[in-house]
């Protein structure tokens, strides 16, 4: 397992490296900075890759189940949602100025809560539901980072000009970006809620059990359907908005990681009676 | 409100007042179509959520605010207002890819909460024990540890008889450990049903269907005379005990804690107490160690006397004037036995509602494509003008 933890540093050191870039690369207003931040973040996500594959074919199943495997997924698909955001435009290259630190931060924590292997997977995870789920989930919170991220933007816009700052797309450019990645995490989210209903249903004859994990899973998908709420029906647009999914990511990342998985080591509903 | 008196009985009077209540409904169908009240109740609807994360938790939270009334009638005025709200819009509007998603979505939450109404009115839910080789007819609540029920559910619905043929341990399919498989038989007569259900897999017998629950050894306990006949014998199930090294200890009582029992069990005559202790073999199944602690009457009824001792499975253990056999070892089960009608429309408006998410979103990108190629005229205002159009 040394592999995957030369790996897995690597990666972590190499997002901090692009943090600190993209930061400093704002507050200067340096292209270069910016450039080298996603450079290093490219280059830590390569070993971010390996490190999972590493784990997957060491331990023989797949390496999604537990809180820091869950993190570094979910990290991992952020990066490849921003990298390819980044590949189709050059606009927005002071995205990363919020991913990159939200990458380093969550995969930071993931390294202090790893675990050895496991050679198996409970059973009630040997299910075709956990592929749909485990997808709906990190993929969501990818849409929803990348939607923060154009949200810091709009703000940065709004409050900043000239330099790094006019290259970016114009403001209703960034606050309709933002709009539809927030629908594409609010559509995903919603695939992980209901494959979990369908793969609870198969397990336990329940669709819905109220325990804590599905209930932080509302929470996250509600405060994303009060966003489009505000937005087609109440007409909200631009700085409220834009605030709105930086605090709603916030909640994001402390319902899918941070509360549930510090009460329950898994969901109550899918414990197995001795 | 007063009249002055000069207009008190005129006729215009009495149109104002057929006037009133009819403006008064017109208010409240308002209301009730609002978009402030729908977002208003699924704001109410996310901080009882988070109450019941946080504040309160678990079964807990179940008692004060998911399965209670209010909590429950909240979710289904918010599915009814939120329906209102959506279709007093988009009623008579040109319909796109966009509103066809929404109308999808928003009509799935009414289906939905239509299927979960329905499904509580004839749904069943019992806990089956069965000992392997035990069979027990359905149709008796006798035969269920438990039983959860609709208003209008009918237990001739559960038809046929259910017979446990064997717990499999370590059940393997395709090298991956099930852990416990049960195979069941489940039978009406001529149609019968034989399937090996594990966690992810269940049997489905005419909409009625058997999920793993929990599972235990059981022990065969044969009580007879010096002499060596049979007075009695009995399955007796073992509760599981996890100890503090996190293994387990398998013995007789309750599930809070070990306790002995009369045997043989009323209304027989019990003959002793009986606290039994079994801990399985690691080289052979269902083989093992038998602690017994045997309490029978002293002599000419004299206070208890105790008998402990350990024996193998099938060996005899001497306790007065009576001997105890644990003759064989075989595992229990518990079985979650459901039938939810409501179901079927439940899991399919979640797909339905899902869809309409998915055709949102792809209307969304195709608008965002179309602006992009000049189909549709757009400004580029400033951020001002953003903020502006918002308020």
């Amino acid at each position: 397992m040394r592999a995957e933890q030369v790996m897995f540093w690597t990666a972590v050191a190499l997002y901090g490296l692009s943090t600190v870039a993209y930061i400093f690369g704002v507050i200067s207003r340096s292209e270069k900075l910016l450039g080298a931040g996603l450079v290093a973040a490219a280059a830590g996500f390569l070993p971010h890759v390996v490190s999972i594959g590493v784990r997957w074919v060491a331990q023989g199943v797949n390496p999604f189940i537990t809180i820091a495997e869950s993190l570094t997924l979910g990290v991992g698909v952020s990066m490849l949602l921003f990298l390819s955001v980044q590949l189709a435009t050059k606009q927005v290259r002071l995205l990363g100025v919020l991913v990159a630190p939200v990458a380093f931060a969550l995969m930071g924590w993931a390294g202090t809560l790893r675990q050895g292997p496991s050679s198996e997977l409970v059973p009630a995870l040997q299910s075709a539901w956990i592929w749909i789920h485990i997808v709906g989930a990190s993929t969501g919170f990818g849409a929803v980072l990348i939607a923060a991220g154009l949200g810091l933007l709009f703000l940065l816009k709004e409050r900043r000009q000239g330099g790094i700052y006019d290259r970016l797309p114009d403001a209703r450019t960034l606050d309709e970006l933002s709009y539809r990645f927030v629908v594409g995490g609010f559509t995903l989210y919603g695939v992980m809620i209901v494959s979990g209903a369908f793969w609870a249903d198969q397990v336990k004859g329940i669709f819905w059990n109220w325990d804590p994990v599905e209930v932080w899973s509302l929470i996250s998908w509600l405060i994303y359907g009060i966003y489009l709420h505000l937005r087609v029906t109440m007409g909200w647009r631009g700085q409220r908005l834009a605030i709105y999914s930086l605090v709603a990511v916030v909640a994001m990342i402390v319902s899918y990681w941070g509360i549930p998985f510090s009460i329950e080591t898994f969901h109550s509903g899918f414990r197995i009676e001795h | 409100m007063s009249l002055p008196p000069e207009r008190a009985g005129s006729p215009a009077d009495g149109a104002a007042s057929e006037r009133r209540p009819a403006s008064v409904a017109r208010k409240l169908g308002a209301f009730l179509v609002s978009t402030k009240l729908a977002l208003a109740l699924l704001v109410a609807v996310l901080v009882c959520a988070v109450l019941g994360v946080t504040v309160v938790r678990g079964a807990r939270a179940g008692e004060l605010i998911f399965a209670t009334l209010w909590f429950n009638a909240l979710l289904v005025l918010l599915a009814i207002s939120a329906g209102a709200a959506f279709f007093s819009r988009i009623w008579r509007r040109k319909l796109t890819l966009v509103s066809v998603g929404m109308i999808l979505f928003h009509l799935s939450f009414a289906a939905m909460l239509g299927g979960i109404v329905y499904n509580q009115l004839f749904f069943f839910r019992g806990v089956l024990r069965l000992t392997e080789g035990e069979t027990l007819p359905n149709e008796q609540p006798e035969s269920y540890d438990y039983v959860e029920r609709g208003r209008f559910f009918d237990f001739g619905r559960l038809k046929g008889t259910t017979t446990l043929v064997a717990m499999h341990a370590n059940y393997k399919i395709d090298g991956s450990n099930k852990r416990a498989a049960y195979e069941l038989e489940v039978g009406d007569g001529p149609s019968t049903t034989r399937k090996v259900i594990y966690v992810t897999e269940y049997l489905d017998f005419a909409g009625v269907r058997y999920f793993c629950l929990k599972e235990g050894y059981s022990v065969l306990l044969v009580l007879s005379g010096q002499d060596g006949r049979e007075i009695y014998g009995a399955h007796v199930p073992l509760q599981s005990y996890k100890q503090k090294d996190d293994t387990f200890r398998y013995a007789t009582g309750t599930a809070a804690e070990e306790v002995a029992f009369a045997f043989p069990p009323p209304p027989a005559p019990p003959r002793a107490d009986v606290h039994l202790a079994f801990r399985p073999s690691t080289v052979k199944e269902r083989d093992g160690e038998v602690s017994l602690r045997v309490a029978v009457p002293g002599p000419h009824g004299g206070p208890p006397v105790d008998h402990t001792g350990r024996v193998v499975v099938g060996a005899p253990f001497e306790a007065g004037d009576v001997v105890l056999t644990p003759r064989e070892i075989r595992y229990w089960v518990g079985m979650d036995v459901k039938y939810d009608p409501g179901l079927t429309i439940i899991l399919a408006s979640l797909c339905f509602g899902l869809g309409g998410m998915v055709l949102t979103f792809a209307g969304r990108v195709r608008q965002g494509a179309r602006k992009r190629r000049g189909e549709e005229p757009r400004a580029t205002p400033t951020v001002a003008a953003i903020e502006r159009e918002s308020t």
